[in-house]
């Protein structure tokens, strides 16, 4: 059977110009094209993920010190607690903006952004004590991908809060247009897509390394 | 320790297409590969043949369809004319159906060939060993920047730019490469096998027939790429002795210091022959280990950039001795 | 500093010199002169003619997706130019430096170029072809048509659109830079570790290489964003999904592959780039480095990235022929599975770029399996191809002599794709001129293709068709060339000789060089007919004025619009009743296309935001080349502010007021012939031309202007 023939128009009774049509809903249009961007920086992280499997052997220590040497957990579960309260609150935010609550957004989204900048601060403390101890990317392979990974994740931590900050400052200008909701929709994306990665930054690069 | 020199039987070679037989059976035509003279080179011939053929009995009848239909349903033509015919359960299945066998059959073929080449143990040559026994000649392979410096453990002598191995007998590299990676292949005798810093691969190859063979890097490796090529001489039993016996009264030895300098980069303008006739043992596993550590032999900015007039400089303080 | 650098830097201008600057090289001295007079004389054209207004408004600004895929396939065209001329130069030093006799000029010691120079060459013209001429020309094309065949007024980012477009420019200008400050990287178009690490490529012709290569990355990456979203999101009323014509399916699977392939290229290259800059240890061969990793990221994404090329090509062939035998694609749904099912394959085949890598038999085998594989569906769509044909009637137009043209290319380069897929034939001529030649005819089956597409749709975009008798000549000329060229090149194969040499040492080579040589003659007679075929062209465009339905038996969406397409695509949003809405609508007499009654149309405004981006991502990757720490910073702070600022700006749209789109519309006259084109007439297409209304020309954002506009590309 063709299958032309299954979906067969009436031409008497076809409509060929679809008047009055309203085009595209816009919002639903950013989001899926963020979860697609979503996508992109999940294969990035996915290449460095492989990219550790492949480094992480005896021989890509290069008689540097191995992870469980120098992996300091107190920092990791101190970053894993501010990262996941931050997005929790910033749920909190996304609930007052159903709500049409302008002050709750804006003030649980400031909390959310400090907690973002308490993480790089632990972050920057962490990295700062692995660099006295001598521990740097150029000392191995391994170490190459290990601080990699760690730099890029806090890179993005970085351009969540900076995106935060902008914002909040459009909130406050510009109110609840289409403009803003759909950018605070994909930064709930963007902000969940961090811890989500987060998750596996920890359990590889961390708690890998650890009882490796 | 010989293994007899029997060609296979080569039924595909009387379906060959008579243009590439030509081409192939001319002795001076410079195809190497259609005129293989080793084992593993006669081994991937067979089943390049097969495939070919295989390829051909699908290719060709498409082609003449293609034409036959462009011809018969041209505007104007003979062809009936069906405008809105788009489907048909036959031809939809013939048309999977075909190339679906096809690779099918040819997948088969090529993982048998795969088996039957493969660098590390090929199972042509361990067939031909089973049957007659035999030594193999060991030769330890190290690419430069850029010379091909081969090395013949059991010997204790080195040959740059130029591989002696005796006719009938399998030969048994192991490579590894001081700076980058380089391919090492001989179109008559074998196939590619990556030569790679701070690793080991490894190939075999069994010569059939007394000559001489080019051989080359095959991948590009830098300025000297086009330089860095070897003769590749098949000689029989004695003659290989007798090599080695003069080989060994060379002056000039190889030590592990002395190959720190000799694997400065170095472009072999019209070849740079030389043996060694005592190197230091266990040199090859020495410089995996010093490239693995991070030895680097750095090419200088002059061989990189611009270049003018670089390598007639270059060629005029040619060097060769000791290292 | 962070790592050991050979030769100068100094904080202000980095590594920048002025014995960076070539001056003592001819023949980049004679290229630059004449790139100097050739700016000047546009430059100076643009001025005289006062049209600085009009590039501004029209093009620089636009986020309209047809102009903006009229300059992406302007871009290929210009870098295809230069693609061809760095194979002019490695064809005839090839024929020159054979055997040891062999003369050297110009401080080579054969041939005239050195080793350093050819390798710039090679290097550029694998580059440039693949990312910077075959991947504009298609996502050029994917941009025009994808929005007019499922019934769209633009794609679903048009800002990001024409940001994609100026990254890639802003790449390619690098490449065209590095001709005459510095060098290019001289070591394969896809990089070799750890050959491209620093204490081997100390120069900065690497860091051009890896910069351009991102910059282009980024660019396709965002595109492939937009054309996905525009498919899932953008289609008219009634585009089902299987109503969708093929080229639109073909683009959506090329993109769902550059989405998620590009990523994994980004990588590859920071990395390397991570060791170049900080000194990490990622490809070096000791420290704990893995050089084979760089392989696997980069043919991960290298391998897709085939495809990524020719699924589009594909999508081309399934439009043109069907339209040119007059009858309806043979099996569309295998069309559309055999598209995913080569999407889906290109993912599980990379390893068969680097066989000879002594992984264990087991691995090879299953790399040989799958690459085999993507056989199938290929093999499918020929034959699909071949009964579309048959129980047609064929017309043998210039847009169809491509697509079969195409067809052939692709059976010999098919067959010979099979053949490299063998591993132990790979073993044998891995990096050989068999596989250069293989994938060179895969390449011209792209390019077949794209000169198809371009005659097919140009009177679309332009309103007016090109000429055929120069472009019959060009075709003819292209066909003899490749035969000559590769089909010898299929010998050397053959021979063994492998890829990249720049002096070959066996004199028994000789004859097939020169063969080649003669071969490229013919390219460059065709390019000459090339140039002769859009010239006359343009200056016949009166003349040659094209309806809606060009070709008379044209099948989709994109044919029921006026030609020139006007900036909204469609004054109505049309309504999809069929599959080959078009053909459904002609075959019912329904062809009217001056619905009336017309409302405004809300349209996206022009903004030069993309343009500036572009300008910056190229002084960051100036920056970045020559190590000139402080521009870069600067360059990265502009971006991050100019985005910031962007996100502000409220008024970022318009409304095409109902009465200009009356006038506009009361303006065409596609007076549609009710019938299918008469029997026996070449090209018979029945079609009334419209008469183009070139007023102020656009509808743009700044202007308020309400005059009838076109899209003004006819002028």
């Amino acid at each position: 059977m063709s299958a032309s023939a299954a979906q067969k128009v009436d031409p008497a009774q076809a409509t060929l110009w679809a008047r009055h049509y309203a085009g595209h809903d816009m919002i639903g249009t950013r989001t899926f094209g963020f979860w697609l961007y979503m996508l992109t920086d999940a294969m990035v992280y996915a290449a460095l993920f492989a990219s550790l499997g492949v480094l992480s052997h005896a021989v890509n220590l290069a008689g540097g010190p191995s992870p469980s040497a120098f992996i300091n957990p107190i920092y990791a579960y101190g970053e894993t607690i501010t990262l996941f309260l931050s997005v929790l609150i910033y749920g909190y935010s996304m609930v007052a903006l159903k709500n049409g609550n302008r002050g709750a957004v804006i003030g649980s989204m400031f909390v959310a952004m400090l907690l973002g900048i308490v993480y790089l601060v632990i972050a920057g403390v962490d990295i700062g004590n692995m660099f006295a101890h001598g521990i740097f990317p150029q000392v191995s392979g391994f170490l190459s991908i290990f601080f990699t990974i760690i730099i890029y994740h806090a890179l993005h931590i970085l351009v969540g809060v900076v995106w935060m900050l902008v914002m909040m400052v459009q909130i406050a200008r510009e109110g609840f247009s289409a403009n803003v909701i759909y950018r605070l929709i994909n930064l709930r994306l963007f902000w969940h897509f961090q811890a989500v990665i987060w998750v596996f930054v920890f359990t590889f690069v961390y708690l890998q390394g650890m009882v490796a | 320790m010989f293994i007899k020199n029997k060609r296979y039987k080569m039924w595909a070679q009387m379906v060959l297409p008579p243009a590439l037989l030509a081409l192939g059976g001319c002795s001076d035509s410079g195809l190497y590969l259609l005129k293989p003279e080793g084992l593993m080179s006669r081994t991937f011939y067979h089943y390049f043949i097969l495939d070919v053929v295989i390829m051909l009995l699908i290719v060709i009848p498409t082609t003449l369809l293609t034409i036959w239909a462009m011809w018969r349903y041209r505007k104007g033509g003979k062809g009936s004319y069906h405008p809105t015919w788009s489907h048909s359960n036959a031809i939809e299945a013939i048309v999977w159906g075909i190339p679906l066998v096809t690779v099918g059959i040819l997948s088969y073929l090529s993982v048998k060939a795969i088996y039957d080449v493969n660098p590390y143990n090929p199972g042509v040559i361990a067939k031909a060993q089973k049957a007659d026994g035999g030594d193999p000649v060991e030769v330890d392979v190290i690419a430069t920047d850029w010379r091909w410096l081969f090395i013949y453990p059991q010997q204790h002598i080195a040959s740059v730019n130029q591989l002696v191995v005796p006719v009938g007998t399998p030969v048994k590299f192991r490579l590894t490469s001081t700076s980058v990676v380089n391919d090492f292949l001989i179109p008559q005798l074998v196939g590619m096998i990556d030569v790679m810093p701070g690793m080991r691969t490894k190939q075999a190859l069994v010569a059939d027939k007394a000559g001489t063979y080019i051989g080359f890097s095959a991948d590009y490796s830098g300025a000297g790429l086009s330089w860095m090529h070897f003769q590749t001489k098949a000689v029989s039993a004695a003659q290989f002795a007798q090599w080695v016996k003069s080989a060994q009264q060379s002056p000039q030895h190889l030590s592990y210091a002395g190959f720190n300098r000799f694997a400065k980069p170095y472009i072999a303008v019209g070849g740079d022959q030389q043996t060694f006739g005592n190197v230091q043992s266990g040199l090859f596993d020495y410089v995996i280990g010093e490239v693995m550590r991070g030895k680097v032999w750095r090419t200088p900015m002059a061989m990189t950039e611009n270049m003018v007039n670089y390598m007639q400089k270059q060629r005029a303080e040619q060097k060769a001795g000791d290292y | 500093m962070l790592v050991h650098l050979q030769g100068p830097w100094s904080p202000l201008l980095g590594r920048l010199t002025l014995q960076q600057i070539p001056y003592h090289v001819p023949i980049l001295m004679v290229t630059f002169i004449v790139v100097a007079i050739l700016a000047a004389v546009v430059l100076a054209a643009a001025t005289y003619f006062g049209k600085w207004g009009y590039l501004w408004r029209e093009w620089l600004t636009t986020v309209d997706h047809k102009k903006i895929g009229v300059m992406y396939i302007l871009l290929g065209l210009i870098m295809l130019l230069r693609g061809f001329a760095d194979a002019l130069m490695i064809r005839t030093q090839q024929a020159m430096a054979v055997g040891p006799s062999s003369p050297g000029e110009m401080g080579a010691v054969h041939g005239y170029l050195t080793p350093f120079h050819l390798g710039q060459i090679f290097t550029a013209h694998g580059l440039i072809m693949v990312v910077f001429a075959a991947t504009p020309l298609l996502v050029g094309l994917m941009n025009i048509i994808v929005p007019l065949q499922i019934g769209a007024r633009d794609m679903a980012y048009p800002y990001l659109n024409a940001l994609g477009l100026w990254l890639t420019t802003a790449g390619a200008a690098l490449v065209m830079l590095s001709l005459f400050v510095g060098n290019f990287a001289h070591g394969g178009w896809y990089g070799f570790v750890p050959y491209f690490e620093l204490p081997y490529s100390p120069g900065v012709g690497v860091d051009y290489w890896m910069w351009t290569f991102q910059l282009s990355a980024i660019g396709t990456s965002l595109g492939s964003i937009n054309l996905i979203a525009t498919i899932v999101k953008m289609r008219a009323p009634g585009m089902t999904w299987m109503r969708l014509p093929i080229f639109t399916w073909a683009s959506l699977s090329t993109n769902l592959i550059a989405l998620t392939s590009f990523p994994v290229l980004m990588v590859a290259l920071a990395l390397l780039g991570l060791d170049r800059y900080v000194g990490t240890h990622f490809y070096t061969a000791g420290m704990g480095g893995n050089l084979m990793l760089y392989n696997d990221l980069f043919w991960v994404w290298g391998h897709p990235e085939v495809y990524f090329l020719i699924l589009p090509a594909f999508g081309i062939m399934s439009e043109i022929i069907p339209t040119f035998s007059e009858k309806t694609l043979f099996g569309y749904a295998t069309m559309v599975i055999a598209s995913f099912a080569i999407g889906g394959v290109s993912w599980g085949v990379w390893l068969h770029h680097f066989f000879t890598m002594a992984a264990t038999p087991s691995v090879n085998s299953f790399y040989s399996v799958t690459t085999m594989l993507v056989g199938i569906p290929t093999g499918v769509k020929v034959f699909n191809w071949i009964f579309t044909m048959y129980r047609g009637r064929v017309r043998y137009e210039l847009p169809m002599l491509w697509a079969l043209l195409a067809l052939f290319l692709l059976l010999v380069g098919g067959m010979t794709g099979m053949m490299n897929a063998f591993a132990s034939n790979d073993y044998m001529w891995h990096n050989g001129l068999f596989v250069v030649a293989h994938f060179h005819l895969m390449v011209l089956t792209i390019a077949a293709s794209i000169f198809g597409a371009v005659e097919y749709w140009f009177p679309k975009v332009f309103g007016f068709k090109l000429e055929q008798k120069w472009g019959t000549w060009f075709f003819w000329f292209m066909v003899i060339g490749s035969g000559i060229t590769f089909v010898t090149m299929f010998f050397l194969g053959f021979g063994g000789m492998t890829r990249r040499l720049d002096y070959i040492p066996y004199t028994q080579w000789s004859p097939y060089l020169h063969i080649m040589l003669l071969g490229m003659v013919f390219y460059v007679v065709a390019v000459l007919f090339f140039v002769a075929h859009l010239y006359v062209s343009l200056r016949d465009r009166v003349k040659n004025r094209a309806g809606a339905d060009v070709w008379g038996t044209g099948r989709s969406l994109e044919w029921a619009t006026h030609s020139p397409v006007p900036a909204y695509n469609f004054a109505i949003t049309p309504n999809v009743n069929a599959r080959d809405e078009w053909t459904w609508r002609k075959e019912n007499g329904l062809t009217e296309l001056h619905p009336g009654d017309y409302e405004g149309i809300h349209m996206p405004k022009n903004t030069g935001v993309p343009l500036f981006l572009g300008i910056l991502f190229m002084g960051l990757g100036f920056a970045l080349i020559w190590r000139i720490w402080w521009l870069a910073l600067l360059c990265v702070a502009l971006i991050v502010a100019l985005i910031i600022i962007r996100s502000f700006d409220r008024d970022t749209d318009m409304t095409i007021p109902a009465h200009a789109v009356e006038q506009v519309e009361s303006g065409a006259r596609d007076e549609m012939s009710a019938t299918m084109p008469t029997a026996g007439v070449r090209g018979g297409t029945v079609i009334a031309h419209s008469i183009p209304q070139s007023g102020t020309g656009g509808i743009s954002g700044s202007t308020t202007s309400t005059s009838p506009s076109w899209a003004p590309m006819d002028r």
